[in-house]
């Protein structure tokens, strides 16, 4: 049995992509274990140093021998625990936590994604590799935003609002040159955001450009290479690459201005607080809580300089987050049945589109009957793909212009009943079974199918049909087989195959040819062939 | 011993294969290259600012000590705010040179993947993967640069800071230093335990998983064919389930992984508490360990307060794992797809064979029609090729510049983005509309149906919009309004009788006033042509006859 013995349109619901709110939890144990290990680290310098003054200063009074230096020293383990085992809790909570979130939103955005109308149209984008690559840089910057920024910056800021607080209540004095370091640093912060923002959206535009420029080039490298224009040809996407990447030192340079700002920060708090605490007359004993709270902010030092790398993340993380809001298509929620078999299929004057929107030749009527494939002939680019794409309902295509046994054909129902057969069809990363889709069909079935193709042999060497395979292990020969064992194995009662024997040698082609029309004879069928191959029983149709 | 240790403990299991070859790939090669001037000035700045740090803070300690035993030394602070100021500057300027340094490996190795290309022959280029080639130059080069000086530095840094720090501490009390230099080997042997740990729990991961790695780049990159099979619900099921198997095993690599910055965390906190307290101790003169007792209060605040900065080389240093990783696997992938030398393809004997038959017919005449015929297969195309003398370094062919300028015509040529009028005077300078018109309607562009718009017409990034006879013939009209010899492969294959006859038409009328060298298996073409090379096969000599 197939799983599509009773085919239904399958609805795929998807919500407009959004921060998952189910995993708040996690978060907020990474954020107290944050806290906690910055907390510890700021309480074992200061207490650490309180404890040495206040045993300096008791050293040299007869106070010294009835110190009760056990408390403190006590504390000071603790802290230094506590600061090392919540940092370790930190890292592990907070990861756990983005690859939770990074699974259901990968998962989501998966959905999302096959729901655009764009993955139907002409030429996917992200069958690209380096376009593949730039969009999962967006969804990495997207996946470790909250490690990278949230959880950093949270920690920071509530650091610095208590250490602000006590040094108000403490030594009010020293507020004045800490909130002008601070006010400079937030300046610094703002112009490092809005530079972040250009430089990186320039640094994107000049690639891509350059990339584009460069495929260009290489595919076109003989021509090139015969005008002698090859070597000029590389100058512009060199230089395109080149200035992306001196973009990127001018955002570093400013990225390390903003560090030396930060790296003041706490020191000079630090000496402020002592400074402003020995000013306003306390001396002795009286110093050493001040002398707390300055070392604390010391202790903060670290964290603050992690400044420059938040604003690059969360400007990063921006740019992602609009790129990744393109693929936020909602899909209707659409159940139906559609009939298993049909015994013909008429194009009442079907106005032929191009995946770009603009119309080709003259409209196309004709019926095609289940038993007798249609095979469309005519040279590259008068529409012979477009034409099945419009038929399966992956392109424009007025309703009443497709019918099936006299009745209209909604978009819906067309993807539903067509099995697609594209010429570019790929390989998935996964098994051998995986990759022929049809999950509910035995190993006999499965087999029979490869050898219908002639790949019998070459699985069985390749690990059999639970053997992994990848795009990079099968040639394109082996592919086109694989993907023809797939329409063999297919129950939709509309299959188009766009250039079935692509990229096979001519007799092994038509052998297969015949074999897969033979087996698929109770179906409507249709073919396009640029080298005008006609299948024994087929209708040409030539298109203009 | 101590780098020693650490740089193994780092060895990822994926990576082992590259970072334990004794031999340096190209790319890390010239990248060291690169680095090497400006790595020596950017080491003595980052060596001034680590020294100006432990300034600051031994000053600092010194007058905060002072300060609270009763006495306020201003010469002091000044003394530590100057070294803090000079020390941020410092940074800046050392901060500035890492990143200049790299971008200048980063922009030679560009230049050298460029050189590489602009040197390959053809069949080597279209051998390369183009996708990974364009997202790797990208992102390979800064990659590699962060391992040769940003990763090489923290390294150098590891063996010094350390010593710096315990130097500053031995002006106060060499046992004390002596104490923490003791504490390192300990760490170390933690560090070669967890790293065997992490190595054997990611060579699991990598058995078990890691084959799910790359699924959710490969089920986006499948798209269409999961949708044109209908597997879409199961494949998303399917995604799901496989990415969280992959994030619980990488969360069990990463929990051990992390214990390497624990204990660094660990040995550098302990390191403050014990010294708090041994040097409390030394306070109340409740033990007299030497180095720990009879200290003024500045001088253990300065034992205390740079005690941690030993510690901050080996954080630098394991910060760094990310860069290094990534930096190996950079420049293999270079490696292997630009720099590496490519062996000779085995297609290159026959290449060869057709270069003799090449210098047999040549000089070719300065005008004419010259057709090479031949089925398929029989080298019509590299024979053109070699006329035109792609893919022959000037040392096999030294009067490269006796070629005529040749304008290439075939289905692959280079389209800009913009319009039909533009591409066609790509190369050729500016055009008087008319004259593009003329060269335009010649090949029967101006009324084609599927192309609308006449020079205006849109062509987009690549010519993707342009079928291959579209584009064979925007080659053609390049070549017609330019005065080069014109370079055809097969320029009729792929036109409609009408299309194919003008362009016949075009090619004899253009050979009146040029060289127009065609491969071809359209035999009316070759009729037409005032001599032929055959390459029947059986007889691969050059058959000429007068037409």
């Amino acid at each position: 049995m197939n799983d599509r013995a009773s085919p239904i349109v399958p609805g795929t619901k998807t919500g407009p992509l959004e921060e998952p709110s189910r995993h708040r939890a996690p978060w907020r144990l990474a954020l107290v274990l944050a806290f906690a290990a910055l907390a510890g680290g700021i309480l074992l310098t200061g207490v650490s140093v309180w404890f040495l003054g206040a045993v300096a200063l008791a050293g040299l009074t007869p106070a010294a021998l009835t110190f009760n230096f056990h408390v403190p020293a006590a504390f000071i383990r603790l802290f230094a625990l506590t600061r090392t085992a919540a940092k370790y809790g930190e890292r592990v909570v907070g990861h756990r936590a983005a690859l939770t979130d990074q699974v259901l939103r990968r998962s989501t955005l998966f959905a999302a994604m096959a729901a655009a109308p764009s993955v139907r149209r002409a030429g996917w984008q992200f069958g690209n590799q380096d376009r593949l690559a730039d969009y999962l840089d967006d969804v990495e910057d997207v996946d470790y935003a909250r490690l990278r920024v949230g959880l950093p910056s949270a920690t920071l800021g509530i650091a610095i609002l208590l250490l602000i607080a006590a040094t108000l209540w403490m030594t009010p004095l020293a507020m004045v040159p800490i909130l002008l370091l601070i006010a400079v640093n937030m300046v610094g912060v703002r112009f490092l955001a809005s530079r972040a923002n250009a430089d990186l959206a320039a640094m994107r535009q000049s690639r891509q450009q350059a990339s584009r420029l460069l495929g260009a080039a290489i595919q076109a490298v003989v021509p090139l290479q015969g005008e002698r224009r090859w070597g000029r040809m590389l100058d512009e996407p060199f230089d395109g690459y080149a200035n992306a990447q001196t973009r990127a030192l001018v955002l570093r340079h400013w990225q390390a201005l903003l560090d030396t700002l930060a790296n003041c920060l706490a020191p000079c708090a630090m000496l402020s607080i002592l400074v402003s605490a020995w000013l306003s007359g306390l001396r002795g004993e009286e110093m050493l809580p001040p002398a707390l709270l300055a070392f604390a902010w010391l202790a903060v030092a670290e964290s603050v300089l992690g400044a420059s790398k938040i604003v690059v993340a969360f400007a990063r993380e921006k740019t992602a987050w609009s790129a990744l809001a393109r693929w936020n298509t909602p899909d209707s929620v659409t159940r139906k049945h559609v009939a298993e078999r049909i015994s013909s299929l008429t194009l009442d004057r079907l106005p032929r589109h191009a995946p770009d929107g603009r119309l080709i030749g003259l409209p196309i009527s004709a019926t095609l009957k289940a038993g007798r494939p249609t095979v469309l002939h005519g040279a590259s680019g008068c529409g012979k793909t477009s034409l099945l794409k419009q038929v399966a309902g992956w392109l424009d295509a007025s309703d009443e212009c497709v019918l099936g046994d006299g009745i209209e054909l909604s978009v819906d129902v067309r993807r539903a009943m067509s099995c697609v057969c594209a010429h570019d069809a790929t390989v998935l990363a996964d098994t051998v079974r995986e990759n022929l889709f049809a999950p509910h069909a035995s190993d006999d079935e499965l087999w029979r199918a490869l050898d219908a193709v002639e790949l019998e042999g070459r699985i069985r060497a390749a690990g059999g049909l639970d053997g992994w395979i990848t795009q990079d292990v099968l040639s394109l020969g082996e592919a086109q087989r694989l993907n023809l064992a797939r329409a063999w194995l297919s129950d939709s009662p509309v299959m188009l195959l766009d250039e079935p024997t692509e990229h096979l040698a001519a007799e092994q082609g038509k052998r297969i040819l015949d074999a897969l029309l033979q087996r698929l004879r109770q179906r409507i069928v249709i073919l396009s062939s640029h080298d005008e191959l006609t299948p024994k029983g087929a209708t040409a149709v030539r298109l203009q | 011993m101590l780098k020693a240790a650490l740089t193994r403990l780092d060895k990822r299991p994926t990576e082992a294969a590259n970072s334990e070859a004794p031999t340096l790939g190209r790319t890390l090669r010239v990248a060291h290259g690169l680095a090497a001037p400006g790595l020596r000035s950017t080491l003595a700045l980052q060596a001034a600012r680590a020294v100006l740090r432990l300034a600051f803070i031994g000053l600092a300690a010194m007058f905060v000590g002072e300060l609270i035993s009763g006495l306020a030394n201003w010469p002091l602070l000044g003394a530590a705010l100057a070294s803090l100021v000079l020390g941020s500057v410092i940074g800046l300027v050392a901060d500035r040179a890492v990143a200049n340094t790299e971008l200048k490996v980063a922009n030679g190795l560009l230049g050298a993947v460029r050189g590489a290309l602009a040197a390959a022959s053809p069949g080597d280029i279209q051998t390369m993967p183009l996708g990974t080639l364009i997202a790797g130059l990208q992102r390979h080069p800064q990659a590699v640069a962060g391992l040769a000086v940003g990763h090489r530095l923290a390294s150098i840094m590891l063996g010094l800071g350390p010593l710096l720090a315990a130097a500053a501490i031995t002006a106060i009390s060499w046992e004390a230093a002596l104490a923490l230099i003791v504490l390192t080997p300990v760490m170390i042997v933690f560090f070669v335990l967890i790293g065997g740990a992490i190595r054997s729990g990611a060579e699991a991961q990598e058995k078990a998983f890691g084959r799910l790695a790359a699924q959710f780049a490969d089920r986006i990159r499948t798209l269409p064919t999961i949708l044109g099979n209908h597997a879409l619900m199961r494949e998303r099921r399917k995604l799901a389930a496989r990415l969280d198997t992959y994030a619980s095993g990488t969360m069990s690599v990463l929990k051990i992984a992390f214990l390497n910055a624990g204990i660094i965390d660990f040995f550098s906190s302990l390191s403050i508490a014990i010294l708090a307290v041994f040097l409390g101790l030394g306070h109340l003169k409740l033990i007299s360990v030497p180095g720990f007792a009879d200290l003024q209060l500045w001088q253990s605040l300065f034992i205390l307060m740079i005690a941690p900065e030993y510690f901050v080389p080996f954080r630098r240093y394991a910060e760094q794992y990310h860069a290094k990783a990534e930096g190996f696997a950079a420049a293999t992938a270079l490696d292997t797809l630009v720099l590496a030398g490519r062996p000779q393809s085995p297609a290159f004997e026959a290449a060869k064979a057709t270069r003799d038959l090449a210098d047999a017919i040549s000089p070719l005449p300065r005008t004419g029609l010259v057709a090479i015929t031949g089925p398929s297969g029989s080298g019509k195309s590299t024979l053109l090729r070699h006329l035109a003398g792609i893919g022959s370094a000037p040392s096999i062919q030294p009067d490269v510049d006796a070629r005529p300028d040749v304008a290439w015509c075939s289905t692959d040529i280079y389209v800009p983005e913009g319009t039909l009028g533009a591409a066609i005077a790509l190369q050729n300078g500016p055009y008087c509309r008319t004259r593009l018109l003329l060269a335009a309607g010649n090949v029967g562009l101006l009324d084609d149906m599927l192309l609308p718009g006449g020079l205006d017409a849109l062509i987009k990034a690549g010519g993707e919009n342009l079928s291959g006879g579209q584009r064979l013939r925007i080659g053609l009209a390049r070549a017609l309004i330019s005065d080069r010899a014109i370079f055809a492969d097969e320029p009729t294959a792929k036109l409609d009788p009408a299309n194919a006859a003008m362009v016949r038409h075009a090619l004899v009328e253009a050979a009146r006033t040029r060289l127009v060298l065609v491969a071809t298996h359209d035999r009316s073409l070759a009729l037409l042509a005032g001599r032929t090379i055959d390459l029947g096969v059986g007889d691969r000599q050059a058959r000429e006859r007068a037409g």
